[in-house]
């Protein structure tokens, strides 16, 4: 034993002052490069320590319509509701809460951030987005920029592929996998209770519109919004209600208000292609989300019903880009929580929301 | 389950930790669980492929040593067409579909049989080819049938060496299994060392350099032919790192639990000859086909024509062996043609093999051997015939020493230091060249390896180029 002592010890210290070493070496020298080139999200998350209030989201925040008047993102038109206030935005298309937590994690101590904003996508716990072929990206980006380790230790995680790395097929298999076996459970008859069957069940009957006839475009979108709705947020397994609690729960330790910001989802198309069943489905996970998150002491904003169909950018695919009228409701409605927390700073403007 | 990934380094500790924990007649059981979860994370339903070749090999070896004479051949012969078949089924049917189809199609029939989408089961021809030589042992006599069916199984599916080799022979292998390993200080040494310079030349040297050699081959009309040509010297640098480490990680695996494998690779761009390199590339492989195929067909101890012949053949059946398409057949017939060439030229010059130390004569036909190399890996890494052409034509016509591949100084560094290794090493497997050193500059090595394998490994998912055989 003591000979093994011998020969393991010396080399385990020689092992842990190369490490040491070599982090220092990486820190200086190469650690920046390899953000800007494997994690220049983190990009978004520098210059923000004079922020009071940061909004989080994803493409919802920023995309407009070319038609309209005002192109600013859902942040900026809250901005007017405050203008004595620092509020900026970390976005990006795709983001999910995960991505939050991360750079949440990368806000250092001596920030004057008092509030998060945060997106809350109803469509990001559905399987369709959880095992998205952009997560790969979004994890090795992730990898980087996650402070807990040191970056050393971040460099051999990318290298060695510590994060969920898998292929494009592989994560089919995985939301295929999920849309076939998960069964969907409601207080009243299903026709089908498994999104495979739904789907396969619209595809087959095809949506028949006013004039009796089948339509193929709608059909196609109906079965995409069966897709991407018909689930139900299991708390226990959806990785997405993790990362939503650990976000509250670093807000807890570092005094931040959170405001969720549960989005719209056009509810009134998924009830003309869908059906009642659809919808009461996505009510249910709103009223989870709500229900959890305003128990865990969190801010949430309800917008699920509140953008007209009309007011939705894409037609023809599930999206939560709005028009500048949809986005300007929401900007609203989220003055309205941040009021509650700032209202000196509050100044009551007049939408033009038609 | 790639080797260059946390899950196989966690699984290694894992499997490494058990392997000693259990008692000696427990320890194939878990080997084998985890040879099973190894080859199942990539695509598990080809287990069953596995499972039945190991099924009918293990009866097969048992009845050939029962039999005599006729009944001993054709025992022989099933288990032979069970493994080719598969092996033809999986990875030649389509490739056979479509040489026909382009025959039979001017004839009138462009259809002569379905086309099928077939996904080739990761490392067929490796584990189907030491299945083969393990029913063959057996006929020749020379190894005992193994009668406790899990260790032939082991023997097939032994997780280090499953998917790319090296491919073993019985008489190395199956006698480990029943042996009792005990935990050695040396082994796990020797076995870390080897698993730490492969790690780096796959991770840090074979999947940085890839990016260029991608980039190329997709456009080539792109660049100039000084970029091109670059890239071309890296494919030789990139295959022989890939592959050269992935060995080292298995042999390194397999070391650290007592187990020897065969080594597969010795310094072979080092070589100063054609019959030097193929004694040094993919060693495994080329013994393989000496023993079950050359010297079946008479070696070299037949007429010259026919030497030549056999030469040849060998070369051509391991170009298919490698893929199927006709590139890689063009790239064994040209190893087998200048193999047959340099027979000749020795014959009629009765040039002595040189021998001795790493020195300039020696640095000038390495140089020499590099190139034809690098020349021939064209056919090997190309996608088809259209794109040696394209490379040829973009050489010729690009002709400029402007360098748009933007390699940076830190890979033109890491392959400084991988030559300078490479030098160091010569005529030495790592673990071996470690033994000799003074603990000084054993260390410094260690600790550039580690470093580097940490700071810059590529980071792009870059499988090991041989898993698509």
């Amino acid at each position: 034993m003591i000979k093994i002592a011998k020969f393991i010890i010396p080399r385990v210290l020689v092992l842990a002052i190369t490490l040491i070493a070599a982090n220092f070496i990486y820190t200086k020298f190469f650690f920046e490069k390899d953000l800007q080139m494997h994690a220049d999200m983190i990009n978004l998350t520098r210059g923000k320590d004079s922020a009071r209030v940061i909004y989080m989201g994803e493409s919802s925040n920023f995309t407009s319509h070319s038609d309209d008047k005002d192109p600013r993102s859902i942040s900026g038109m809250l901005c007017d509701y405050f203008p004595g206030l620092n509020i900026q935005d970390i976005s990006h298309g795709a983001l999910h809460a995960y991505n939050y937590y991360i750079f949440l994690k990368t806000i250092q101590n001596n920030s004057k951030l008092e509030t998060i904003i945060i997106t809350l996508n109803l469509r990001s716990f559905d399987a369709n987005w959880r095992y998205s072929d952009l997560e790969t990206f979004l994890q090795k980006q992730m990898v980087m920029i996650d402070p807990t380790y040191p970056p050393l230790f971040r460099r051999f995680l990318l290298g060695f592929k510590g994060y969920d790395n898998k292929t494009v097929k592989e994560r089919e298999r995985q939301f295929l996998h999920e849309w076939e076996t998960t069964v969907l459970k409601v207080p009243f008859p299903l026709q089908y209770n498994t999104v495979r069957k739904w789907d396969k069940g619209i595809a087959t009957n095809g949506y028949i519109d006013v004039s009796g006839n089948r339509n193929e475009d709608s059909t196609i979108l109906a079965c995409h919004y069966v897709k991407t709705y018909a689930f139900q947020i299991d708390t226990n397994k959806n990785p997405r209600i993790k990362d939503f609690d650990n976000i509250v729960k670093l807000a807890k330790q570092r005094g931040w208000h959170v405001i969720f910001n549960l989005m719209a989802e056009n509810t009134q198309k998924a009830d003309k292609l869908v059906g009642k069943e659809l919808v009461y489905l996505i009510k249910q996970n709103r009223d989870l989300l709500v229900s959890r998150y305003s128990k865990m002491g969190a801010i949430v904003v309800d917008n699920l019903e509140c953008v007209n169909d009309s007011n939705y950018i894409d037609q023809n695919w599930t999206t939560e880009h709005y028009k500048e009228t949809g986005r300007k409701t929401i900007a609203k409605n989220l003055s309205e929580a941040l009021k509650t927390i700032y209202p000196q700073y509050y100044k009551s403007i007049v939408a033009d929301n038609k | 389950m790639l080797f260059n990934t946390l899950h196989f380094l966690i699984f290694f500790v894992v499997v490494f930790v058990l392997f000693f924990t259990l008692p000696h007649k427990f320890r194939w059981v878990m080997l084998l669980a985890a040879s099973c979860y190894f080859y199942m994370a990539f695509i598990p339903i080809y287990i069953l492929i596995l499972a039945f070749t190991i099924v009918v090999d293990y009866f097969a070896g048992i009845m050939i040593e029962k039999s005599h004479d006729k009944r001993k051949r054709w025992f022989l012969i099933a288990s032979l067409v069970a493994n080719i078949g598969i092996l033809a089924f999986f990875k030649y049917y389509n490739f056979l579909n479509n040489n026909l189809s382009l025959l039979l199609g001017k004839f009138g029939y462009p259809d002569p049989i379905p086309a099928l989408e077939i996904i080739l089961p990761i490392g067929l021809s490796f584990h189907t080819f030491q299945a083969m030589s393990y029913t063959i042992e057996v006929y020749r006599g020379k190894q005992k049938a193994e009668r406790h069916f899990g260790i032939y199984a082991l023997y097939v599916m032994f997780y280090p060496q499953l998917v790319a080799g090296p491919i073993e022979r019985p008489q190395n292998l199956l006698h480990q299994f029943h042996n009792k390993h005990s935990f050695s200080i040396q082994n796990l040494s020797d076995g870390l060392r080897l698993i730490i310079y492969g790690l780096f030349l796959k991770m840090v040297i074979a999947d940085n350099v890839s990016p260029y050699v991608n980039s190329m081959y997709a456009n080539p009309q792109n660049y100039s032919s000084t970029d091109i040509i670059t890239a071309l010297c890296f494919y030789s640098i990139q295959i022989y790192c890939d592959f050269c480490g992935y060995s080292l990680i298995a042999i390194g695996s397999a070391k650290s639990m007592g187990f020897n494998l065969m080594n597969n690779f010795h310094t072979p761009y080092f070589s100063r000859t054609v019959s030097e390199f193929w004694k040094r590339w993919h060693i495994s492989l080329s013994t393989w086909f000496k023993d079950y195929l050359y010297i079946p067909l008479g070696g070299n101890r037949v007429a010259l024509p026919r030497w030549m012949f056999n030469i040849f053949i060998v070369f051509a059946i391991s170009g298919l062996w490698h893929g199927a398409s006709w590139n890689f057949v063009i790239w064994g017939v040209l190893w087998g043609l200048l193999n047959v060439g340099e027979v000749l030229y020795n014959k009629l010059f009765s040039r002595p093999e040189e021998k001795g130390d790493f020195k300039i004569w020696h640095s000038i036909h390495a140089a020499k051997m590099f190139i034809i190399a690098t020349f021939l890996w064209v056919f090997f890494r190309s996608e088809n015939m259209e794109k040696v052409k394209l490379l040829a034509k973009s050489i010729k016509h690009n002709f400029s020493l402007n360098n748009s591949l933007n390699v940076p100084h830190l890979v033109w560094a890491l392959l400084i230091v991988f030559l300078v290794f490479e030098i160091m090493f010569y005529n030495h497997r790592f673990d071996k060249w470690c033994e000799k050193r003074d603990p000084i500059i054993k260390w410094s090595v260690y600790i550039i390896l580690i470093s580097s394998i940490i700071m810059f490994a590529g980071i792009e998912d870059i499988p090991f180029i041989y898993f698509q055989f």
